[in-house]
């Protein structure tokens, strides 16, 4: 009864709920604070793992990036030294070729005229023979003056001395005037030497006329000097405006000759390049005409290219724009 | 009638000798200089008709040999012909500029061409 009654009372007795809800509560949440506490020191303990693995990784990549740049740097290095020492050997090779040419031309100049004034008898009465060996002399020394010569100009064209004078000029009177010059030549050997032009005169074309006579000096030389006995070298000048961009007039240079082989008509532009069958026709020359060639008429903004024509022979053209921009 | 006289500025001795014998067998009177200093010193006193010089010499250069003689009252009307290892536009445009009257090339020139170069000036 006592016992019904307590329990009775109790039940009835609203401090009880009070007092059993509270301990209900404070286990309940505290139960879930420590459950909750737990995940998040495992959780944290997980998050730090992982910084301190992403550090690490961080750390790694950065050492690699530093040796990688340290790499780099010194490459760099490397490279601005090797850089440094190319053009000092580029100066120092420009520098060789201009004093040693020009100072070859003294001794070559006495050779040449103690060659001519013993071929032409002026040192003395001599045999026929004599004088045969000293035009030969003479001859030889003149192939050694044009190489040197020609060295002197690819010197000069590259260290960029040379100055362009554009001005507008008659090019049909220049090819008219060069060709004037080939034509002992030509018949020595008795090639036919031609020059076609449109029958509408052309206007008058920037260009630095003393270049470009060269260039064109330079493939009727060739021309002549690379076709046999009763063979033809034309010269044609068309007017192309209507057909490039830049509106320009081409020149073409077409021998019968022995034309350029396949194996080297890549090189054919090249510095010092000569042909094989160019050396057997040939063995004097110094590999620089076409080198030369090229320069000038790409400052001229033209191009330079060649053919070897189906009938044989090679024909060398060039564009030349009608005006050169004022720079 | 007197020979004309040449001043030949050539610091090579085998081309000054050749020069100087083959203008001589030409009918000219001919004194040399060695170098430039000799040349500037020489030429006021001789008072040639022509001059036959060098550009490269010992010391001072043909340049300013050049420039001393157009420089001078006397001397700036005596002919120069310029005669010089160097050749490339700038330098024969230089020496156009301060008065030369021709300009050969050694090695492109022989010496029969030089002799009628300056017989024709001399004319």
């Amino acid at each position: 009864m006592l016992a019904s009654y307590l329990v009775f009372d109790f039940f009835n007795y609203p401090a009880f709920w009070v007092v059993a809800a509270t301990i209900a509560l404070v286990a309940f949440f505290s139960g879930r604070y420590l459950q909750n506490r737990e995940s998040r020191v495992k959780f944290l303990i997980e998050q730090a793992n992982l910084k301190t693995r992403q550090i690490a990784e961080l750390e790694k990549i950065n050492k690699e990036l530093e040796t990688k740049n340290r790499d780099l740097y010194s490459k760099d290095l490397a490279l601005t030294m090797a850089n440094k020492r190319l053009q000092s050997l580029e100066e120092a090779k420009s520098k060789f070729v201009s004093v040693t040419t020009h100072q070859l031309r003294t001794p070559l100049a006495a050779i040449k005229w103690i060659f001519d004034l013993a071929a032409k008898g002026q040192l003395g009465v001599v045999s026929d023979d004599f004088k045969k060996s000293m035009e030969q002399g003479l001859i030889s020394t003149n192939r050694v003056i044009t190489i040197v010569n020609d060295l002197l100009k690819v010197d000069s064209i590259e260290e960029e001395q040379v100055d362009y004078k554009f001005q507008p000029a008659d090019l049909s009177k220049l090819l008219e005037e060069t060709l004037q010059e080939f034509t002992s030549q030509a018949r020595m050997k008795k090639i036919e030497l031609a020059l076609e032009k449109p029958k509408t005169p052309i206007p008058f074309i920037d260009m630095d006329y003393n270049k470009i006579r060269m260039v064109i000096e330079n493939l009727i030389d060739n021309a002549i000097k690379y076709t046999p006995q009763d063979g033809r070298v034309t010269i044609k000048l068309s007017d192309e405006r209507l057909n490039t961009a830049e509106g320009a007039v081409q020149i073409s240079v077409a021998d019968s000759g022995i034309g350029i082989p396949s194996a080297d008509t890549s090189k054919i532009f090249q510095k010092f390049f000569r042909a094989g069958n160019a050396i057997k026709a040939e063995p004097n020359g110094s590999g620089l005409g076409l080198f030369i060639a090229r320069d000038i008429i790409e400052k001229h903004n033209g191009t330079i290219w060649f053919e070897n024509k189906p009938a044989g022979g090679a024909a060398f053209s060039f564009t030349l724009p009608l005006h050169q921009k004022k720079v | 009638m007197d020979k004309k006289k040449i001043i030949i500025v050539e610091d090579d001795e085998f081309l000054r000798s050749l020069s100087a014998k083959k203008l001589e067998d030409e009918g000219y009177q001919i004194i040399v200089a060695t170098d430039g200093q000799s040349a500037i010193d020489l030429i006021p006193k001789e008072l040639p008709n022509l001059i036959f010089l060098d550009l490269l010499l010992p010391g001072v250069d043909g340049f300013e040999v050049l420039k001393q003689i157009k420089a001078n009252e006397q001397t700036k009307n005596i002919p120069v012909v310029v005669f010089s290892n160097l050749g490339q536009e700038e330098d024969i445009k230089k020496a156009k500029d301060l008065g030369a009257n021709d300009f050969l090339v050694k090695a492109n020139f022989t010496l029969d061409d030089v002799v009628a170069k300056i017989k024709e000036i001399l004319k």
